[in-house]
């Protein structure tokens, strides 16, 4: 029997097993990464953030040049090769999944090709091509994601009815296009699609497109959208599904109201589900919640006291850079360290435009009865949003009414996702409005119009005339 | 009704003291409201309160030990909330501390006298950045307790800091006050008279003081003890001499009062013997005054009065006034200035017995001087073979401060002395008389 013995099992090499396993290498640990995939890289990087943004970098780029018309720019409508813009993304994900495994190498992080299965609490199963090696572990840290959920009753087996994972293939683009989910998932690639030439239909079984937004953030992705697609249907549910020769034939109930289309591919985006099955649990001491995640505490430990999970699986936002820092914290509490995880996450949906938050949000605040006042500052006072034309952003600041400290930050625009990061720096470091509104930010930068909402909270915005207190007054309790 | 137990802490952990009790019986909490605060070998831990309502009873007081599963608290749940029980028990794992690998470097139990709590109406933590926050967790504070000096209320680094060593402070006030007994690792008692018939007595309070200065000394000093022979027979033969003149002015004249007085002269050489060592500042401080103590032997125990401004007081009124404090020092009769502030301490057992021995230095000074039963001895001298009376000295210092190059040179140069005696130190003249009389005055 093939055995061995390491300090460190790190199942699954997403963005949260392989930062914990090269961090644990760092720290002097011998570490063997385990990963079921023929790549490293996880969702992430082969089937969730990083192909999905390739795609949307391609959509942009017809948006913009047929935007430019209006500008007096005119150029020719686009001719798509899907087969080359598969293969452009391909490479994006191999040079990515290479340099992991190069990192990998570099580091002595051994890598275990194969399915991992629990036998007991220190030892691990792989199920590799060379057959069943066996790894004796100290510690194991759970990494192996989530997947995309298909309802049994959409799951007719028929390959026109996709999750994200298929989605992303984009072996066709589909003349009528259902997507059943309004989250951030549906909200992107239906934004990939649209722009590819499909004609959308979104259906949303709440009452609003990317609930748990703030509705102000939201409101230029849904004018966005509303152009966009052909229709956006609230309060709507999917009953039925069935195949209708080279078309889908969906039956769904649009508040209360019943009706059939036939579409040519369906998008199926209503949640994920934690990779726990067949992964021998049972085996040890590790419990589940009664949604299938693995329950850990702030430390990041199971109720298995030689297992960690982290990431997806572990539940919360389902995020890859909250997966990357659970599993430092991991690795720190395996090495000693009294740490425990208390961070903000912040969120990005990456639609045109852009969201973006950190910290508190406004519903949220609203929810809890926190009192908080609100500053925004809209782009269309800001200069540089002017001069690319997208003046539909917003960016906003939660504030504590008697310390001035920041607790939350949301924007809405373009490149939204590339600024929050200075409103997590803020709301980590304990920031107050006036030491946003005192750092001098960058003319003409997008970055200006969290100065500016700083500024707008005193009432003094350079650029945008607000009445003394009125932006004070909008106490929320 | 629900009674909050005490959960599993962490692996290892199976009881705790209580060091504060934060709810009064009556009072309202909320869910997740501390109730009280536990410290165990590995941490501190809050022990949250199950369910919203009213505290009913507390089982507990502060300083209670308890143990996992023990009812603490018992809590009446409010009527808008009775689903909050099944709710809060999932929670508990939240409650339940992380096993800390490292202690945190200060209890809470010393906490107790800072009242400052931040408190914020949105419930968000007190505002610092997130490298205070995690040396925090390392370290185990909780920075609800650190006062932000920033706008807004912000923890800096220099906030933790002035936090600490203010807990520094108290805790090592409340150490000196607490145990006022020597660090040693107590022994279980034993039943002795399962041997032999006993009998019991308690200690003192001035055996202990002895016994926690002696362990003190002996645990913070790095002794060394030099041993010599000094032949005294011309120190005594000029006792002889001087004694009945001493005695007509109500003195008596004795080899602990004259070798007082030598040591004057060597000590002005070597002043390093007459130093203390600050620990705190590095330094040594040498003193430009001769305060000496001199070791009495009382019913009760061991005490040292000390003698000031020996350098100033000629060998008569010196003598006498070394009987009367030892006679005072007898009956107890001593104010704590008497017993302070000795820059060098001598301890003769020479009136007893014995020879040479190893006095323990006396804190703070760094040097004493031990003195045995001077005996006749055969020695060679000039190259013949006399008897003479040799007194066993004894030197111990604080190797810290003294080298043993230093303490040679010391005990030789004070052989020398005593075997040499300076007469002069012996003469009363009237003038001189008079004025010692002002200064003792």
């Amino acid at each position: 029997m093939n055995s061995k013995k390491t300090e460190l099992v790190v199942v699954g090499a997403g963005p949260g097993g392989y930062a914990a396993a090269f961090y644990g290498a760092d720290k002097g640990m011998k570490v063997v990464l385990v990963e079921q995939d023929k790549r490293l890289g996880g969702v992430c990087l082969n089937r969730g953030c990083i192909p999905s943004k390739a795609l949307l970098h391609v959509t942009k780029l017809i948006s913009e040049a047929r935007e430019s018309k209006m500008r007096g720019i005119t150029f020719a409508e686009p001719k798509i090769e899907l087969n080359r813009l598969r293969q452009w993304k391909d490479s994006v994900l191999g040079k990515l999944a290479q340099g992991i495994s190069g990192l990998a190498q570099k580091r002595g992080v051994e890598v275990l090709y194969g399915r991992g299965h629990f036998e007991d609490s220190q030892t691990l199963r792989v199920e590799t091509k060379d057959g069943q090696q066996f790894i004796n572990y100290d510690k194991a840290i759970i990494a192996v994601g989530s997947q995309p959920s298909m309802p049994a009753a959409f799951d007719l087996g028929n390959k026109r009815i996709m999750t994200s994972t298929e989605a992303l293939e984009i072996e066709e683009v589909p003349h009528d296009l259902l997507i059943v989910g309004g989250g951030y998932i549906g909200m992107e690639l239906g934004t990939v699609y649209a722009t590819l030439g499909s004609r959308i239909v979104m259906v949303e079984a709440l009452g609003q497109i990317l609930t748990g937004v703030d509705s102000d953030l939201i409101r230029p992705v849904k004018n966005y959208a509303e152009k966009a697609f052909r229709e956006i249907r609230l309060n709507t549910k999917v009953s039925k599904m069935s195949t209708s020769g080279k078309q889908i034939k969906v039956a769904m109930e649009i508040e209360g109201k019943k009706k059939e289309e036939l579409y040519d591919r369906v998008l199926v985006s209503v949640g994920r589900k934690p990779n726990c099955e067949d992964l021998g649990l049972e085996n040890t001491k590790v419990s589940r919640d009664e949604k299938g995640f693995i329950k850990v505490n702030e430390h990041q430990q199971t109720t298995d006291p030689s297992i960690f999970a982290i990431g997806d699986v572990a539940g919360g936002v389902l995020l890859a850079h909250k997966a990357s820092k659970e599993g430092r914290i991991a690795i720190e509490v395996i090495t000693g360290e009294n740490v425990a995880f208390e961070s903000i996450i912040p969120a990005v949906v990456f639609t045109d435009p852009e969201i973006a938050w950190c910290g508190l949000t406004e519903a949220e605040a609203r929810a809890k009865n926190i009192p908080i006042q609100v500053a925004r500052f809209p782009w269309s006072a800001s200069g540089r949003a002017l001069s690319f034309d997208r003046p539909d952003g917003v960016t906003k600041l939660i504030i504590e009414p008697e310390t001035e400290r920041i607790l939350g930050v949301g924007i809405v625009g373009a490149g939204a996702g590339e600024l929050i990061s200075e409103g997590v720096v803020a709301v980590e470091m304990g920031a107050t409005a006036k030491d946003l509104a005192e750092s001098i930010h960058p003319h003409p930068t997008l970055s200006e119009t969290l100065m500016e909402c700083a500024e707008s909270f005193y009432g003094y915005a350079t650029h945008s005339f607000i009445k003394k207190r009125s932006s004070k007054e909008e106490i929320v309790t | 009704m629900v009674d909050v137990k005490i959960p599993f802490l962490a692996e290892g952990v199976e009881s705790g003291v209580v060091v504060s009790i934060l709810v009064k019986e009556g009072a309202q909490v909320k869910k997740d409201d501390t109730l009280l605060e536990l410290e165990t070998n590995k941490a501190t831990a809050p022990i949250p309160a199950t369910i919203s309502g009213t505290v009913t009873k507390v089982h507990v007081k502060e300083g209670d030990e308890v143990s996992v599963g023990q009812v603490v608290v018992t809590l009446a749940e409010s009527g808008e909330t009775p689903k909050a029980l099944s709710s809060g028990q999932t929670k508990e794992t939240k409650a339940v501390p992380f096993q800390t690998q490292r202690q945190p470097a200060i209890s809470s139990s010393a906490l107790q006298q800072d009242e400052y709590r931040y408190e914020s109406k949105s419930g968000f933590p007190p505002p610092a950045s997130p490298a205070v926050r995690k040396l925090a967790q390392q370290f185990g504070i909780d920075l609800t307790r650190v006062k932000g000096s920033e706008q807004g209320g912000r923890i800096t680094l220099q906030d933790v800091k002035a936090y600490v060593e203010r807990l520094q402070a108290v805790a090592s006030g409340t150490k000196q006050s607490v145990s006022s007994s020597p660090q040693v690792v107590k022994s279980t008692s034993i039943d002795f008279s399962k041997w032999g018939p006993v009998s019991k007595k308690a200690l003192t309070p001035l055996r202990k003081t002895i016994g926690q200065k002696m362990q003190e000394s002996w645990s913070t000093i790095p002794h060394v003890t030099q041993f010599d022979e000094a032949d005294i027979s011309g120190l005594l033969e000029m006792r002889k001499k001087y004694s009945a003149s001493y005695e007509q002015k109500g003195a008596r004249l004795t080899v602990t009062g004259i070798i007082l007085k030598i040591l004057v002269q060597i000590l002005k050489k070597y002043p390093k013997f007459n130093s203390s060592l600050d620990e705190n500042s590095n330094e040594i401080v040498e003193k430009k005054y001769y305060h000496f103590g001199v070791a009495v032997d009382t019913e009760q125990g061991l005490i040292v009065p000390v003698i000031k401004n020996v350098d100033q007081k000629n060998l008569l009124q010196f003598s006498i006034e070394l009987a009367e404090i030892a006679e005072r020092t007898r009956q107890r009769k001593l104010s704590i200035e008497e017993m302070q502030g000795g820059s060098f301490t001598v301890s003769n057992l020479g009136s007893i017995g014995g020879a040479h021995f190893t006095p323990i230095v006396n804190r703070p000074e760094v040097a004493i001087l031990g003195l045995g039963r001077g005996t006749l001895k055969p020695i060679v001298k000039n190259g013949k073979v006399q008897t003479s009376m040799m007194l066993p000295v004894c030197l111990s210092y604080d190797h810290r401060v003294i080298d043993g190059a230093d303490g040679a040179r010391f005990i030789q140069e004070l052989v020398q002395l005593l075997e040499n005696v300076d007469e002069t130190i012996f003469k009363i003249t009237e003038s001189e008389q008079k004025s010692m009389g002002k200064k003792s005055k």
